[in-house]
């Protein structure tokens, strides 16, 4: 919805202008990507980006996770969510680039009282590149977020938007680390198995198509763990199919067990069985 | 006019707001469904004067549309994918019951493997059904021609359906500057729906009776004289449109920088866009490339492509779904219109269940057309971005 919002500001200030969110299969607690084009003369591309001139990252710690940078244009810039300041941040190796920081998530909490930043990195955006006016910004912003929430969290998201840009620090961040794209199963067409059906065997049933279970350890999004206490099972199957990752394992006996490289701690199970054989514990466990 | 920033799902529930559509029947399918959410808010909001009835299905849906035609009310509905095979079987009762029924179709994979991404394998299979066919390039195009569908089908020289053909998230989840027009400039291009041929309780009739053999021939033929008058009817409703809203989108099919080429591509779609970049760059190399973009799959425009591309070295067709066995279903249709010429065409496949479309994409096909053009030899179907090697 900011990229909406950005794309709306910029379509107000006289350019043409898109917004999209990444195409492809999307779960909550993984990283997300949208993007944006804006352009003096009609937008006809349709395609995702592949080399921004600019990357907004709302969230500091996926440095240490995806290659963000990737890809960035000779001479673009970040936005990013952060409470250090840019040359305090170790970002994609080999990168150099004017960057715009802010404590993103710090303003949120202030104004929106949630830990919801995409508004107040539309302000730190417009702090590391001149392509919008911060008030045309926070009029789109006010108006979009006024319409789906209401005119009072419009006029808060607005307001998160002008303090982040506000507060914003400019300079330059560099980066060494090295981070590798996660290496994906990219089969030929003869390599793949007629009608894309797997075997069950291949991983416990949980592969639900090429490339998905294979690449999606859903068990890395977990920050609460499923604790079962065998001895309170009373064997009635619930937890077992209503688990959305069919990550817990039938046995023989009709007793579980769990799967935790794709257990996301959802709690379903936990909430679903009739004896309270399973607690939630916080953290992520193996057990 | 207000310039609005807006998914194309939200323009084309503007043009049925502004069509003044009375009666829109739906059933949730992603990723059409925030349009008819969108036109239930404007009914919700007073905005809109029309029923909306939520449906048990989609077979029900299309149903519920030719009643309603028939009843005689504009009507409007929106589906996708396996919403539409599920109303196949309606398709095919709503075209020769001449009702003139406006639908979007969100293109959307369809069967198993599931994919919720963009092919036109929905669509292309059900254009014998008798219905119009358009497809969109943008969120502009795909407000304006809902608004030009309906003019289209009403037409009495027409009166069949028309499905207007969006690509399913790039465009129906994309945002764009949309110029919404205001409704009284929409009533000056739209008139009043045409309730001739409708049931009135005060005149009873039969519509769609048993058709004996003795007849049915007779009433296939209308259906296919009717579609062949709708070229001419594409041709002035675009420019009337154009007259008023100042813009033109070529009627059947746009030329763009067609004037000297020595090859093209033809093709439909969100493609489209990235071929006008890739043709736009040969030129700039000196190199004569033009792109035809097909608005209108049925009517084919046999005739007018067949003249616009007859003195071509090499054309190339792009195909967003497969025939199996070899060509797709526009490079059939486009052979047949070309039979007899020695125009050499190719075919070239991709974005097959959504995968995304690059301009590099578009000029690795351009690339192989332009080979043709000079004599080489190349494949004459290419699945472009495929892993692993083809026959
Ligand atoms: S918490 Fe329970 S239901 Fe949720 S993913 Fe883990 S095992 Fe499955
Ligand atoms: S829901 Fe509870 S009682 Fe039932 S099988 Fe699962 S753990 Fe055992």
């Amino acid at each position: 919805m900011a990229a909406q919002a950005l794309a709306d500001a910029a379509v107000r200030a006289g350019h043409h202008a898109q917004a999209f969110p990444y195409f492809g299969a999307e779960r909550r607690g993984a990283p997300v990507q949208a993007f944006a084009r804006i352009d003096s003369r009609k937008i006809r591309v349709k395609s995702q980006v592949y080399e921004p001139d600019l990357v907004v990252v709302l969230d500091a710690s996926l440095f240490e996770l995806e290659p963000v940078t990737e890809g960035l244009k000779e001479g673009g810039r970040l936005a990013v969510n952060t409470p250090l300041r840019p040359e305090e941040l170790e970002i994609g190796e080999g990168t150099e680039a004017v960057t715009a920081t802010a404590d993103a998530t710090a303003i949120a909490l202030q104004t929106l009282k949630v830990p919801i930043v995409n508004t107040a990195m539309l302000g730190v955006l417009c702090r590391v590149q001149d392509l919008v006016p911060i008030e045309t910004v926070m009029e789109a912003v006010q108006e979009r977020f006024g319409e789906k929430l209401g005119a009072i969290a419009g006029r808060a998201n607005a307001s998160s938007a002008w303090k982040a840009y506000d507060g914003a620090v400019v300079g330059v961040a560099s980066g060494k680390r090295r981070i590798a794209r996660a290496k994906e199963w990219r089969p030929a067409w003869h390599e793949m198995p007629a009608g894309t059906s797997l075997p069950s065997a291949t991983i416990d049933g949980v592969e639900v198509g090429p490339g998905s279970a294979r690449t999606n350890l859903t068990g890395e999004w977990r920050w609460s763990t499923p604790f079962y206490k065998k001895d309170r099972c009373i064997r009635c199957l619930r937890c077992w199919w209503s688990c959305p990752d069919a990550a817990i394992d039938r046995l023989d006996d009709d007793y579980m067990r769990w799967n935790f490289d794709y257990c996301k701690g959802c709690g379903i199970c936990a909430d679903i069985c009739p004896v309270s054989a399973i607690d939630m514990i916080k953290g992520v466990h193996r057990w | 006019m207000v310039r609005m920033t807006i998914t194309a799902n939200a323009a084309v529930a503007h043009a049925a707001r502004l069509a003044r559509v009375a009666l829109v029947p739906g059933f949730p399918i992603t990723p059409q469904t925030t349009i008819i959410e969108q036109i239930s808010e404007f009914i919700n909001d007073g905005e809109m004067d029309a029923e909306f009835i939520p449906a048990e299905s989609e077979h029900s849906v299309m149903s519920v549309a030719i009643g309603a035609s028939a009843g005689g009310v504009r009507t409007f509905t929106a589906t996708s994918s396996q919403g539409l095979a599920l109303m196949y079987e309606m398709l095919f009762a709503a075209a020769p019951s001449r009702l003139p029924i406006v639908m979007v179709n969100a293109n959307r994979s369809v069967g198993a493997a599931s994919g919720i991404w963009t092919e036109h394998n929905d669509s292309l299979p059900v254009r014998e059904a008798g219905w119009l066919q358009a497809y969109v390039e943008d969120g502009q195009e795909a407000l304006d021609a809902t608004l030009q569908a309906f003019r289209i089908a009403e037409d009495a020289r027409v009166r069949l359906p028309v499905m207007v053909c969006m690509d399913g998230f790039i465009l129906t989840h994309t945002v764009e500057a949309v110029d919404v027009p205001e409704r009284a400039e929409v009533d000056r291009f739209l008139p009043r729906f045409d309730t001739t041929n409708t049931l009135v309780p005060s005149d009873p009739m039969v519509m769609s009776p048993i058709v004996p053999p003795e007849f049915a021939m007779e009433m296939r033929y209308q259906q296919d004289r009717a579609m062949q008058a709708s070229l001419e009817v594409i041709k002035e409703v675009d420019e009337e449109f154009a007259g008023l809203f100042g813009r033109r989108y070529g009627g059947l099919f746009e030329e763009y920088r067609m004037e000297d080429a020595e090859y093209a591509m033809i093709g439909l779609g969100t493609w489209v866009g990235a071929a006008r970049e890739v043709v736009d760059q040969l030129r700039a190399e000196g190199r004569k490339a033009g792109l035809i973009k097909l608005r209108f799959v049925r009517p084919f425009p046999a005739t007018e492509l067949r003249e616009a591309l007859k003195d071509m070295k090499a054309v190339g067709v792009f195909e967003r779904s497969a025939s199996f066995n070899g060509f797709g279903p526009l490079y059939t249709e486009l052979r047949s219109a070309m039979y007899g010429t020695d125009v050499p065409i190719t075919d070239h496949f991709g974005g097959i269940g959504g995968r995304d479309i690059t301009v590099p994409d578009v000029r690795e096909m351009y690339e192989v057309v332009e080979r043709r053009s000079r004599g080489e030899r190349v494949n004459e179907c290419t699945w472009h971005g495929l892993r692993g090697e083809q026959g």
